[in-house]
Parts: structure tokens; sequence; C-alpha cells
């Protein structure tokens, strides 16, 4: 069995001390395609942000199969989380992404550049790298979101309701986006998804998230999908 | 033109002023772009208000402790910059932990540091024995008493700011845009705030000093504001702040010396126009552009 990129351990996850999620122990194995999902409030976003380290840990442990520094995972938030007070253009976004393994002081290298301009290219956005930012579409945006993520050069990465709010096509380009980059290239991706919609037929596991618990089951063999090694709840 | 050609000469009376004017016209637009980005402009009415405090406070503690500083003999500036920079660093760290871990707004909590800080400003000055016009001289500001010395100060302080946040604008913009995502990448992010707030506080500290809180707070917030109307890169929004601050302190210098009207005003009157001729060309801009 190979090491889980991310393992929870009865881990409990709130804010301000009070308990969101309690004893939730699962894990996540490398390559596989994983949605968080719940009715609205349940916790998903609560786990997600747990698993990035994004809140603290109220009891229990969570291991790691990478490191945070040498090779930090992808990220995507809820693109309303960003501010549109910010003037900024597209490539100067999806550039930030290869801020993840830059040392202060250490200029944006051609290489870095380059990195990010192919990962642009990768969710067909290379012409927009000059637009400002906040006037794309919300599906668009999702996109250079990705991009950024893509950027950093993840070995797994996490989506927090990558699809919501967007029109079914730029949903379609999304979803078939995250499946060819989970098949081509193995890379893990953990997403929150209020519903699973398009994205169900490409998922090995799902983690439903409810009640204050969270509990992991596999759909890979009803999808069809030859199951990632270990991923069985 | 005439006068034009005369405060551009080298021996210019007020040549160490005018350069004073442009370096505050320069620098305080760079701190100013994060406080509209991070939206809390109105720190910048509260820090020079924290720093004012902290000027009074630094005289009462010499009269109490030491003697009149009457006697000081040209190092009230010293102690005045000891003063402004201790107060405005606590506070801008005491607020930069509050902004993370406080229930409350934090328009609530910039408003009470104002109040707090006038009012423990008028206090600390009732209480100074030997708290007179200087003192309030020093509060206010005064650039047209700019030496060479204060020049030094203000150009290796200021040029270190600007060293600081050019050096380190890749972190400064991380966690100013996308905070999780820095922590996410494994930044230190409460660092990082923390630099920001020092190199704020050491600009605002100084800023106030050499040229008071009314051009501090404009320079902070009006050439940001109108550079924020026309520009779409990161890089742009920074240094086009910057040289429109520089531009329009040159510019409100002259307008001063020329009509004889007080500086402060005067530089802030100039940017606040260059403000009000870019918001009404955007906004006819956008006017046309919609009814093509």
């Amino acid at each position: 069995m190979t090491e889980p990129v991310v393992a929870l351990r009865d881990v409990s996850l709130g804010y301000d001390s009070t308990a969101v999620l309690e004893h939730v122990s699962l894990a996540i194995q490398r390559g596989e395609f994983v949605a968080l999902t719940g009715p609205n409030g349940a916790g998903k976003t609560t786990l997600l942000r747990g698993m990035l380290r994004l809140i603290p840990v109220l009891a229990g442990r969570i291991e790691y199969g990478f490191d945070h520094i040498a090779n930090p995972p992808g990220y995507v938030p809820q693109r309303e989380s960003l501010d549109p007070i910010f003037p900024i253009t597209v490539f100067e976004v999806v550039l930030m992404g290869t801020y993840a393994k830059l040392p202060p002081l250490w200029h944006v290298s051609r290489r870095a550049r380059r990195v990010a301009a192919e990962s642009l290219e990768r969710v067909g956005l290379a012409a927009a790298a000059r637009r400002p930012y906040w006037e794309l579409s919300g599906g668009q945006k999702q996109r250079v979101l990705i991009a950024r993520a893509l950027a950093a050069e993840p070995a797994v990465m996490f989506l927090d309701e990558p699809t919501a709010g967007i029109d079914s096509a730029a949903e379609v380009a999304i979803t078939e986006l995250l499946a060819r980059l989970n098949r081509e290239q193995r890379m893990t991706i953990v997403l929150v998804s209020h519903h699973v919609g398009r994205i169900g037929s490409f998922l090995d596991s799902l983690i439903e998230v409810d009640d204050g618990a969270a509990t992991k089951r596999a759909v890979a063999a009803q999808n069809g999908r030859d199951a990632p090694v270990g991923s069985t709840a | 033109m005439s006068t034009l050609v005369e405060i551009l000469r080298s021996d210019f009376l007020l040549r160490d002023a005018l350069l004073g004017s442009v370096l505050v016209g320069f620098v305080c637009p760079l701190v100013g772009v994060y406080f509209l980005l991070r939206r809390m402009i109105f720190l910048g009415v509260a820090l020079p208000q924290v720093s004012a405090a902290g000027i009074a406070a630094a005289f009462l503690l010499y009269s109490l402790f030491v003697g009149p500083h009457s006697t000081l003999a040209g190092g009230e500036r010293l102690l005045a910059i000891a003063g402004s920079a201790t107060f405005t660093v606590t506070a801008t760290v005491l607020l930069a932990l509050w902004e993370r871990r406080g229930r409350e707004r934090v328009e609530a909590r910039i408003g009470a540091t104002y109040a707090i800080a006038a009012a423990a400003t008028m206090l600390l000055l009732a209480k100074d024995p030997h708290g007179d016009a200087e003192i309030v001289g020093l509060l206010k500001g005064d650039i047209l008493a700019t030496t060479s010395a204060s020049l030094t100060v203000m150009l290796v302080t200021f040029g270190a700011a600007a060293l600081v946040l050019f050096a380190f604008r890749k972190e400064l913009l991380l966690v100013s845009f996308d905070r999780d995502l820095a922590v996410v990448f494994g930044k230190r992010a409460g660092l990082w705030d923390l630099v920001l707030y020092v190199v704020i506080a050491a600009v605002i500290s100084l800023g106030v000093m050499s040229a008071g809180p009314m051009a501090t707070f404009g320079f902070l917030v009006v050439p940001p504001l109108t550079v924020r109307l026309i520009t779409r890169r990161m890089l742009t929004f920074s240094v086009g702040s910057a040289l429109l601050g520089a531009v329009t302190a040159f510019a409100g210098f002259y307008c001063a010396y020329r009509y004889d009207v007080p500086l402060a005003p005067a530089e802030i009157a100039v940017a606040s126009a260059a403000l009000a001729v870019v918001a009404t060309t955007v906004a006819v801009r956008r006017a046309v552009w919609r009814a093509a």
C-alpha cells in the first residue's frame, strides 16, 4: 500500500475552539480523485481548510505524504474570496503560483515565467494573459485560478467549489480539465462540491460531510475506474 | 517660469525642504498602495495621530525624568523620532495582531485607536510643564525646517523602506492578495504582515515628523487612488503612484512658494486636482464607450 497524501487520525476541526467536525479518520491516496460533498454548512470547506492547515486541528492529527515547503500543494480558493480592488492581470495572478518554491529576494526566473505561461495554456487561456483578471467571466476566472495552482507544479490539488456559480459550458470545461490532470498526470485531486453533478463520473471516492462527521466511500468501481491503491474507505 | 527656475537652482534657499517634500511624496504612496489594497485607508488617519501621541509622550517623559527639553539643543528631533517610532510601531503591531484575532470590525479598532491617540496627545501635552510652541510645531510637522541632517535621515529611512517594499514585493503581494495561498505555500504570512507594518510605521512616523499629518495622509491615499483608476498591473500601480506623488509634491511646493500659501494644503490640492482630472477622464471615456 502506498503512503497516503493526507491522512486524518481522529481529527476534530472547527473555529474558536468550537468543533464543526469531530473524530474524522480517513486517508486520501496518491492519484485519487475525491469530492467532499454534503449540505450547506455541513463543514466541507472546514474539512478542506483543515487539510490545508488553514485552520488549527482541535484534536487528533493530520499526516501528510508531501513536504509543504519543497513540494506544496496547489490550492484553488472560492473565487469570491479574492478582492477585486487589486489591479492585476491574468498573467500576474498565475505567476503567483510560482512563488510557492521561490525564496525571498529571489527574482522570478525565465523558467517560472515559462511555467506560468504553460499553465495558462493548459487551461486554454493563453490569449488572455495580459487582460485584467477582473474583466473575465466566472468560469474563466476559475480556470485562471486552476492555472495558478498548476504553476506551483503540485502533485496534489485542493479546490473549493470550483464549479459553483458558473454556466454549464464552463462547468464541463473545468470538469474535463480536472479529469485530464488526474488521468494523465496522476495528480491527486480533492475538491469541495455542493452537488457532485458532472464530476461524479470521474471520481474515485466521495467524502460525505454531514452532522459533524465525514465518511469516505469508494465510487471508482461504479464509474468503471480502477481504484487507486488503498482508496477504499 | 522664473519661480520654477529659481526653485530648481542648486543654491535655492529651501532646497532641502523641496527635496524632503518630494521624498515624502514619493515614498508615502508606495506604502499607501497597501493601505488601499488591504482596505485599511483609515489606518492612514489613525497612525499619524498615534505618531503625534508618541512625540508628546517622549517629551513629557523627558521632562519628568531628565529635565526641561528646551535645553536639548537640537536633540528634540531625535527625541521626537524615538517617541513617534516607538508608538507607531507598537500600535501597528497590535493592530496587526488584532486583525487576525479580534471579533469586531477592523474599522472599529482603527477608529478607537484614532480617538485614543488624539485624546492622549492633548492630555500628554497639557501635562508637559515645558510643552510649548516648538513641540506643537513638531506635531504638525514643518517641512520648511528641513535641514541637511534631517534630509539625510529621511533619505536613509525612506530609501530603506522603498528598498524593503521592492525587494519583498512578491511576498507582500501574495499575503495581501491571497493570504490563504501564502499559508498553503508554507510562507510565514504573519512575518510578512509584520514587515509591512513596520515599514508603514517607519514611513508614517518620519512623514508626520517631516511634513505633518495632513501631507502624510494625503500622499498615502490620493496618488494610489488616482493611479488605481488607470492601471491594470501591480507594478505600474506602485511605481505610478510613487511617481505621481513625487510630481504632485513638487508641483504643490511650486504653488506654495509662487503664491505664498501653506505647503501641505497646496500639495494636497494639487494631488486632488490630479485625481479629479483622471476620475473625470475615466468616467467620460466609459460613458462614450457605453454609448458607442
